[in-house]
């Protein structure tokens, strides 16, 4: 039980933590890297949330006088060579990556959820049929299932979100299927038939509560991974498109053009890819040793 | 008498030609040419295929043009392409008649196409009947269909002479016939045939073509220019990223950059980086434009199309894209280089020419206010454009100014192939387009650009009552007529809006010392691939 | 054994039998007629065109024959026709699959050579400073998008070298394919490496607190002996697993790194058909991509099979 875990956990490490302060001042300490996960994300986050306020410029506008300036007072990330603040473009790109990453995470887990209760509570044929979707569907690279996806539908925000939710859904699928199985068995859960509880009432209120831990470990796992995908399929010129600053589309041809004389264009989007990857992993990481300590390496 | 009135246009195109950009002469010829090598310049992109009567972009031309011969074609050692420089190529001489109503070629005899078989003049029919759709086999696009529409019909005398015969006396035929768009097919190949083995007359013959990897042309070794082609061969290797070619060249990887790559930026690191190497720089005839496909709504209304072309601000894009280095102008190329640029009064008289950008824009946004748009309700569209730099980057800066009459852009981006099917078939709503000029004649740019049927016309602008006028000034035979009449034709397809001019841009290209016997013209960029007389000196 | 092979191998065909079937639905649901896509791609304007194109398609049949016609077309061979580069698709893709396949096996090379020691590394001194500053670099490798690492590696060849590695299909001779290839092979390597770290790691850690392992301890083996010879070997199992799964995985970094370092392989092909709307070529790149990824799991898991003598076959 996701409750009973974390309890445990914090008993386990004999922590008498009390107050909701002293309890995340326990875990921090206990899990810095993921403490310092969060934290990475946290700052995203409120970059996303807080674009206009911390900029001055606007990631759209183009300027003829800066075209490709080095980084300064005003431009503190350097200029592009439509002369568009690169800060600006990275603050407001952050509200595209987290957009999607959190979308198509969200839209992957609620379908891949939803699936993964169907088939491991019905079982029979229904099970047996969606394992082998399943199946077929992870049997293709993610990258490419989602460039297939984008292509099909066009390039735009909704539809990026689309193609990279739809190669998750196998994945948490299977999760939620086997702690499904898991979990049938149990005698709460046969009680509950006893009591003639409906089957999907049964389902909604007591399996899938249960189902919350393992869920949230993977969606921060995964997290990471579709603002990779995300940000290489906007660099082939098949994700967000311009004006949009999205991350990965600052980093193609454009950028690679001016490499040479304008290294910022090449280094600063990459670091922000890599930071708010590199700060979901290990997030995700802390929170799989925290509510899932079957799976610690 | 025509050939006279040529002539009259020839010593003036040589008046008006005046030398700015900071083209390099190759150095003198004195030295004996070398034999062999082989030559490697870049390729910008993936050319659709090697057809090039198919082709709308040198894209096409530069890589195929060695394969092919021309009727008559430019002199590849002068300064302009004009009247003055076109010389004999498959026409060993040509003479008009009927009071300008014939152009008869005597055409040079033993020339084989790369197959072997004779060519006669009845390839020079066949290739005519090709380019006007008047046979059963079809090009599969054909983009200049409109510029030989005065070509009533082509006489074969034999096999060695050929007459076209025209609907009016056209001065400017001979122009159309010297550019590097118009090779001579042969009849015994289809026209899929010639896309993908194409077989010409020219200098080299086509080895390999992997697509997205590579093209090499190699030495033909039956041509019929004695002595030619110097070099064994061309090898193109496809780099669509404009630093890595760059970074080849500086390097030594290869020896040209593709043509007009090198941008203002670009020269300045190669002036450091490789300072031996000869870089051209100058205008191309290729103008940056804004097409909005009048057919499809909301743009069908004027005003939306007039409020777009009042939102531009020219310097903006010239400062960023050209270091200011570009030339403001109509359809015509500007001059000095261009004989049949509007004077500058005419010009900044036209609507979205002036120099009050922040008037422009109020005018602008008045417009669109007039249509119930506003800071309230804007109107989103889809911008295309095709993916090389020179088009992306201005199609970005076209959205921010877009912006500021309450349009918002979204960047869609198409490969070659497809750019210039979907804007000839009017598959779009908003697009930032190159119109590249093979030369500098109004013929060329009025019948192909804007005349109703035309393939090229791709923003559906349809004008019968200036198209009356397309024709006076193409049989007008007086210069300074012919002229006026060119400005005025030009400043109605302005204020029209037909498809607002942006820029005429100026960019450059570059090769390495060893390189001689290439040269790049100052008023065109479509001409000069033949390289039958390049050699390497090393 | 030989049951569990026939089951596993049905298994095989099955899936990709739903592969296929994905693709098939998927490319005909795209918005906008399949050909006026190729009508698109080949840069047509006569719209009679395109009644040539559909003729050609055999977009006349029914769909379940349509879908027989393109199967049996594989099985012969033949991959059907590029309305871009006007050639039979099989001479488009063959020539780019060695370059491609050379890219991959050099990368895994890569990721081995550097994730299995300092995985067993990580393991063996678990919980020291060693330990943490392995696990963090893992973790940052599988952070770092391999086309910016690319774009990195090309930049530091610039300032460094003033020159780059460029492709050229007249590098021959292995030594100088071996220098062509390893720049990018490490770029898209250093990604599976990590993940290579991180399994070899945590593998080796369940085999270290297992019996045998103390049981050779006491019969008197020395510490390192026992680490690197017992457990490493065991701990080999589930990362060669490990290795088929990230082969799969390798295929999208392959994508980007041929695009960054203008590599004309069969991966970066599949971008330029997919831009080019080349859906036939898309639609059997996909089908081959499939059949590589499934082939590479089965033949993992035989191995797998073969070597672990743990494994129950049959049921």
């Amino acid at each position: 039980m996701a409750g009973g875990t974390y309890q445990a956990e914090l008993n386990r490490a004999g922590a008498s933590a009390t107050g909701a302060w002293s309890q995340a001042w326990f875990l921090v300490r206990q899990y810095p890297l993921g403490a310092i996960g969060a934290l990475i994300m946290a700052v995203f986050v409120l970059a996303a949330i807080f674009a206009d306020a911390i900029t001055t410029q606007s990631p759209l506008a183009t300027n003829p006088r800066v075209s490709l300036a080095g980084p300064g007072a005003t431009y503190i990330m350097g200029a592009d060579f439509m002369g568009r603040d690169v800060y600006a473009r990275i603050v407001y790109g952050a509200r595209i990556s987290l957009a999607v990453g959190i979308g198509s995470t969200f839209l992957g887990c609620l379908f891949g959820v939803a699936i993964g209760l169907a088939s491991g509570y019905l079982g029979g044929w229904f099970d047996l049929i969606v394992q082998r979707l399943m199946d077929i569907m992870q049997a293709l690279p993610l990258l490419v299932l989602a460039l297939v996806f984008s292509a099909a539908m066009g390039p735009s925000l909704q539809n990026t979100i689309i193609a990279i939710a739809i190669p998750l859904v196998p994945s948490v699928a299977r999760v939620i299927r086997s702690n499904t199985l898991a979990l049938r068995e149990l005698a709460f859960v046969e009680a509950a038939q006893a009591t003639g509880m409906s089957e999907w009432r049964l389902a909604i209120r007591h399996i899938l509560p249960n189902t919350i831990a393992p869920l949230i470990v993977l969606a921060t796992a995964q997290l990471g991974s579709t603002i990779l995908t995300e940000a290489s399929l906007s660099f082939l010129g098949l994700g967000v498109p311009e004006p949009h600053p999205s991350w990965g589309r600052m980093l193609s041809e454009s950028a690679a053009e001016y490499m040479r004389r304008a290294p910022w264009l090449v280094i600063f989007p990459g670091l922000a890819i890599s930071l708010a990857v590199f700060g979901t992993n290990l997030l995700g990481d802390a929170l799989r040793d925290l509510l899932d300590p079957r799976q610690r390496g | 008498m025509l050939r006279r009135t040529a002539a009259l246009f020839a010593s003036a195109f040589a008046l008006a030609g005046v030398l700015v950009g900071t083209a390099a002469l190759a150095p003198a010829m004195a030295q004996e040419p070398k034999r062999g090598g082989i030559l490697r310049m870049y390729q910008r992109d993936n050319p659709p295929s090697a057809s090039i009567h198919e082709g709308a972009t040198f894209s096409v031309n530069a890589p195929f043009m060695g394969l092919y011969n021309n009727l008559v074609m430019y002199d590849h050692a002068k300064e302009l392409d004009s009247f003055d420089t076109i010389i004999p190529e498959l026409a060993t001489k040509w003479a008009w008649g009927d009071g300008g109503k014939s152009l008869t070629f005597t055409l040079q005899p033993g020339v084989k196409w790369h197959d072997g078989k004779p060519f006669t003049a009845a390839d020079v029919k066949c290739t005519f009947d090709l380019v006007q759709g008047k046979k059963e086999d079809k090009l599969r696009t054909n983009p200049r269909r409109s510029l030989y529409d005065n070509v009533l019909d082509v006489v074969p005398n034999g096999d060695h002479e050929v007459t076209l015969k025209l609907g009016r006396p056209q001065p400017s035929l001979l122009n159309l016939l010297a550019s590097g768009y118009t090779p001579m097919y042969p009849c015994h190949v289809n026209a899929a045939g010639m896309r993908t083995r194409p077989i010409g007359t020219g200098p080299f013959k086509l080895a390999e073509f992997k697509q997205n990897e590579m093209i090499r042309l190699t030495r033909n070794t039956e041509y019929w220019k004695p002595g030619r082609p110097y070099l064994d061969g061309v090898e193109m290797p496809i780099i669509t990223n404009r630093s890595t070619a760059m970074l080849a060249f500086i390097s030594g990887k290869l020896d040209l950059t593709f043509p007009t790559e090198v941008t203002q930026q670009v020269l300045r690191d190669l002036r450091t980086q490789a300072p031996k190497a000869i870089c051209h720089m100058g205008p191309v005839n290729v103008s940056t434009n804004l097409i909005v496909n009048r057919d499809k709504p909301p743009f069908d209304n004027a005003d939306l199309r007039r409020a777009m072309a009042l939102s531009l601000d020219r310097k903006a894009f010239n400062t960023i894209i050209a270091e200011g280095e570009a030339s403001v102008g109509g359809t015509m190329l500007p001059q000095p280089q261009g004989v049949w640029g509007m004077p500058k009064e005419m010009l900044e008289s036209i609507a979205g020419y002036g120099p009050d950008i922040a008037a422009n824009r109020a005018e602008a946004r008045k417009l669109m206010e007039k249509h119930g748009y506003g800071p309230g309700k804007r109107l989103a569209v889809k911008i295309s454009t095709r993916n090389i730099a020179a088009y992306r980057d201005p199609a970005v800066i076209l959205i921010d100014h877009l912006k500021e009459i309450y349009i918002d852009g979204e960047l869609e981006i198409v490969e070659t192939g497809v750019w210039f099917g979907k804007v000839a078939r009017k598959d779009y709503a908003v697009g930032l387009n190159l119109t590249g000029n093979s030369v500098d004649d109004p013929d060329q740019s009025f019948f192909e650009n804007y005349s109703c049927k035309s393939e090229r016309n791709v923003t559906g602008y349809c004008n019968p009552e200036l198209e009356k006028m397309f024709e006076a000034q193409s049989m007008e035979t007086d210069l300074e007529k012919r002229k006026r009449m060119v400005w005025e034709i030009d400043r109605q397809l302005q204020e029209d809006v037909a498809r607002p001019i942006i820029l005429h841009n100026h960019s450059g290209t570059c090769w390495h010392p060893e390189v001689v016997g290439f040269r790049m013209a100052n008023n065109a960029s479509y001409n000069r691939y033949r390289f039958e007389d390049v050699w390497l000196n090393r | 054994m030989g049951a569990y092979l026939v089951r596993r191998f049905g298994l095989m065909l099955l899936t990709l039998f739903g592969i296929s079937v994905i693709i098939f639905t998927l490319l005909r649901i795209v918005p906008g007629n399949i050909v006026d896509i190729l009508f698109d791609s080949a840069g047509m304007v006569d719209p009679a065109e395109k009644q040539r194109i559909a003729r050609e398609l055999g977009l006349d049949l029914s769909l379940p024959q349509q879908y027989v016609a393109w199967i049996s077309g594989i099985l012969r061979g033949d991959l059907g026709y590029s309305y871009v580069s006007e050639k039979p698709a099989l001479e488009e893709i063959a020539p780019r699959i060695p370059i491609t396949a050379k890219l991959a096996v050099l990368a895994l090379v890569f990721s081995v050579l550097i994730g299995v020691p300092l995985g067993v590394i990580s393991a063996v001194r678990q919980n020291t400073l060693t330990d943490y500053a392995l696990r963090v670099l893992s973790l940052s490798g599988l952070s770092l998008p391999s086309f910016w690492l690319g774009l990195l590696v090309l930049m530091a060849f610039v300032s460094w070298f003033d020159t780059l590695p460029i492709y050229s299909d007249r590098i021959t001779g292995f030594w100088a394919q071996l220098a062509l290839f390893s720049v990018p092979a490490a770029a898209v390597g250093f990604r599976s490496s990590a993940l290579v770290m991180r399994l070899t790691r945590s593998s080796m850690l369940e085999v270290l607190r297992q019996d045998y392992i103390r049981t050779a301890r006491a019969k008197g083996a020395t510490r390192q002996s026992v680490n690197y010879r017992h457990a490493l070997r065991n701990a080999l199992l589930p990362v060669v697993t490990v290795i088929g799964i990230e082969a799969a995985f390798l295929i999208g970094g392959l994508i980007v790194t041929e695009t960054v370092f203008n590599i004309p392989g069969v991966a970066r092909f599949l971008v330029e058909a997919i831009r080019a709307r080349d859906y036939p070529i898309v639609q059997n790149l996909v089908m081959l991509i499939a059949v590589v990824v499934v082939v590479v799991n089965f033949v993992v898991d035989m191995l797998y099979a073969v070597l672990d003598p743990r494994i129950k076959y049959g049921g």
